[in-house]
């Protein structure tokens, strides 16, 4: 299985850093709010498609920027690299974070958005299945949140984990809370979730101990006739535990997709 | 002139609450989270009469000022509305200033803070002074999401200068900030000092607030940082204020020393050290999470901080530890005028904050420290001055 190459954009001043493998029609991955397991996960994808995987800003080896603070910019930082690459419709996976952003993007662009996989998307409030506040959970706890199987850690993160691994950790959490420390929710999300339009897939691991699977059935009443998958044993970190959540992903985007 | 003319003594409480539990040792901390069902508020009466005591004495003792501070849910203070504590100190006291440090500005409107603080000015009859922190990391867990860590530093800079300019111009004016949009910014009452009560920035060392000091033309003061980065931090705060066109004065920055007086040396530490240790490991006990916030420090900052054992974890700081990070000082006489003489020499420092009170420190050793420092080491650091008012005073006894 072939690698990621690296490309980098420089987007109306971040240094944006992209990892692109395979041929073929594009899907865009958008990851959540943290890269420590890596994407080499996702790289069965790229027999069948463009996988293109952006890292944030403030995320990995792409840029900070402080006045990246909202959800919107986010999304119009993506159309910029969208631009960039040429892609005029595509299809959108996120997960976590990433599904939030996923699910604002595609209900702002439906027309470019093909097809739409939304992986235990964070920011929907569910009160008897509430997210767990990520910011409040000690450091040497999260880890339990994340996965329901802790050997995906084992070739990423260095035991006992050194202050240099802790700082990079630090600023990634920093950039995800410019966005999201207010709240453990976005208080309008329900609100506009008939815009997605598109196909959707709602994919949840069933042992997922920081947003619930629970959820998922309410993402599915708002968004029209999604599909909701359920995976059980999974945890949060859905690809890094589980090849069957991948394929499931690949499978839904080929449906729509001419190979 | 020299800096100990016009050297001047603070007496700092925390306003500790003091009531550990048997079981103290199963909490992880003693700050955001640490359970209130076990506040006791018979407890807490008798402490602030004790603390009001201890304020009262420092007036009738001959310190300048006496100075307290704002936390929020923690043993550590019981001022979490440290102006209305200032308040009801500036309503029993009539000589002495009082130092507020600090105030939080980031955790109120900065037009509620103008007004509260110039409020007490104008009540006390112009003795108040402040310092302005940009809070510690824990504060912001304590405030409902609404301030996000990640903008303290220049919602701090934007605050400070809301204040700042409604204390000085003339209003109505009108603010249209990142943070904050006044229509009409015009506090009343202003402060009775004028321009405006001398201010403080209240820092750790960091580039960050050494700048806003500079740029607004405070006052410094260092807490709870290695010694040699505060000399470095004191330099550094000296040569920006060149480059920006201004001379730091001695009274331009503050220590914080923890400090006990004895007869002998040994004496003073055999009947300190518990307190300071009990200081350290339960009144500031605080898990890392709870003291970086996200964005509340830069990534490198971070990395200085989990570097260091009695930073990043007071519970298991060593006595050395202890000593490295805070002016402590414990010692007979001599030897506590001898050093702080020192470090005012060194820092060109004339304004010491000094701790005399240690976490669970009974009320005999604290009061016995508080006359031994005002009547035998006060008199030995004035003894070095060459004029001014402290030197006539002096001559005076002669």
């Amino acid at each position: 299985m072939a690698g990621y190459t690296e490309e980098r954009f420089n987007l109306r001043g971040i240094e944006t850093v992209v990892q692109i493998a395979g041929e073929g029609d594009p899907l865009v991955f958008f990851h959540g709010a943290g890269t420590v397991t890596g994407f080499d996960a996702l790289l069965p994808l790229a027999e069948r498609f463009r996988l293109i995987v952006p890292f944030h800003p403030g995320f990995g080896p792409s840029a900070d920027d402080t006045t990246v603070d909202d959800i919107h910019d986010y999304r119009r930082h993506y159309l910029d690299l969208l631009d960039e690459l040429g892609i005029e419709d595509f299809a959108l996976t996120g997960h976590s974070m990433g599904g939030w952003l996923a699910a604002n993007f595609a209900a702002d662009h439906a027309e470019r958005v093909r097809r739409l996989v939304l992986a235990a998307p964070w920011g929907m409030r569910v009160e008897e299945h509430p997210t767990v506040d990520f910011f409040a959970v000690p450091g040497e706890e999260l880890p339990g949140y994340l996965t329901a199987d802790m050997s995906i850690f084992g070739p990423h993160v260095p035991m006992p984990p050194t202050p240099e691994f802790l700082a990079d950790r630090y600023r990634e959490t920093t950039s995800a809370a410019r966005l999201m420390w207010a709240r453990p929710y976005d208080l309008k999300l329900h609100r506009w979730l008939h815009r997605l339009t598109m196909p959707t897939l709602i994919i949840w691991g069933e042992a997922d101990t920081l947003i619930p699977a629970e959820q998922a059935p309410v993402w599915a009443d708002l968004v029209p006739g999604a599909e909701v998958r359920t995976l059980p044993g999974v945890g949060h970190l859905m690809f890094d535990e589980s090849r069957e959540a991948v394929d499931a992903v690949g499978s839904f985007v080929g449906e729509g997709l001419t190979v | 002139m020299n800096v100990f003319d016009d050297i001047q003594f603070y007496l700092f409480n925390h306003h500790h609450y003091i009531d550990e539990p048997p079981d103290s040792d199963r909490y992880d901390s003693t700050w955001v989270s640490y359970p209130n069902g076990n506040f006791d508020a018979e407890v807490a009466h008798e402490l602030y009469q004790r603390w009001t005591r201890e304020m009262l004495l420092a007036e009738e003792l001959g310190f300048d000022a006496i100075a307290i501070n704002e936390h929020h849910q923690t043993i550590y203070s019981m001022q979490p509305a440290t102006s209305v504590r200032a308040g009801y100190l500036a309503a029993l006291t009539k000589r002495v200033k009082i130092l507020v440090a600090g105030v939080p500005i980031n955790l109120s409107w900065p037009s509620r803070v103008a007004e509260e603080y110039a409020m007490l000015d104008v009540m006390s009859g112009g003795r108040m002074e402040y310092g302005f922190p940009l809070g510690t990391g824990m504060e912001y867990w304590s405030n409902a999401g609404q301030i996000n860590p990640t903008t303290a530093r220049a919602r701090f800079r934007e605050n400070l200068g809301v204040i700042l300019k409604t204390w000085t111009e003339d209003g109505p004016v009108r603010h249209d900030g990142e943070f904050y949009n006044y229509r009409y910014l015009n506090v009343w009452p202003r402060p009775l000092q004028k321009p405006y009560p001398k201010i403080y920035i209240v820092g750790s060392g960091s580039q960050e607030t050494v700048d806003v000091a500079t740029d607004f033309r405070a006052g410094y003061s260092i807490v709870f940082t290695p010694i040699e980065q505060q000399l470095k931090a004191m330099a550094n705060f000296r040569e920006a204020a060149e480059g920006k066109g201004w001379t730091v004065q001695p009274d331009d920055t503050i220590f914080t020393v923890i400090c006990y007086v004895a007869d002998t040396d040994d004496e003073a530490v055999r009947e300190a050290r518990p307190h300071i240790e009990k200081f350290f490991s339960w009144m500031h006990r605080v898990p890392n999470q709870f003291l970086s916030p996200p964005g509340y420090v830069s990534r490198s900052e971070f990395l200085r901080r989990a570097q260091s054992a009695a930073l990043s974890d007071g519970t298991r700081a060593t006595w050395d530890d202890m000593v490295s990070i805070g002016r402590i000082i414990c010692g007979s006489p001599d030897t506590v005028a001898d050093t702080l003489s020192h470090w005012a020499e060194e820092a060109q420092c004339s304004r010491m904050l000094m701790v005399l009170q240690h976490g669970d420190m009974p009320e005999w050793k604290a009061v016995k420290n508080m006359h031994m420092f005002a009547k035998e080491v006060i008199p030995r650091v004035r003894a070095r001055a060459t004029s001014g008012a402290a030197a006539t005073a002096l001559a005076g006894v002669k």
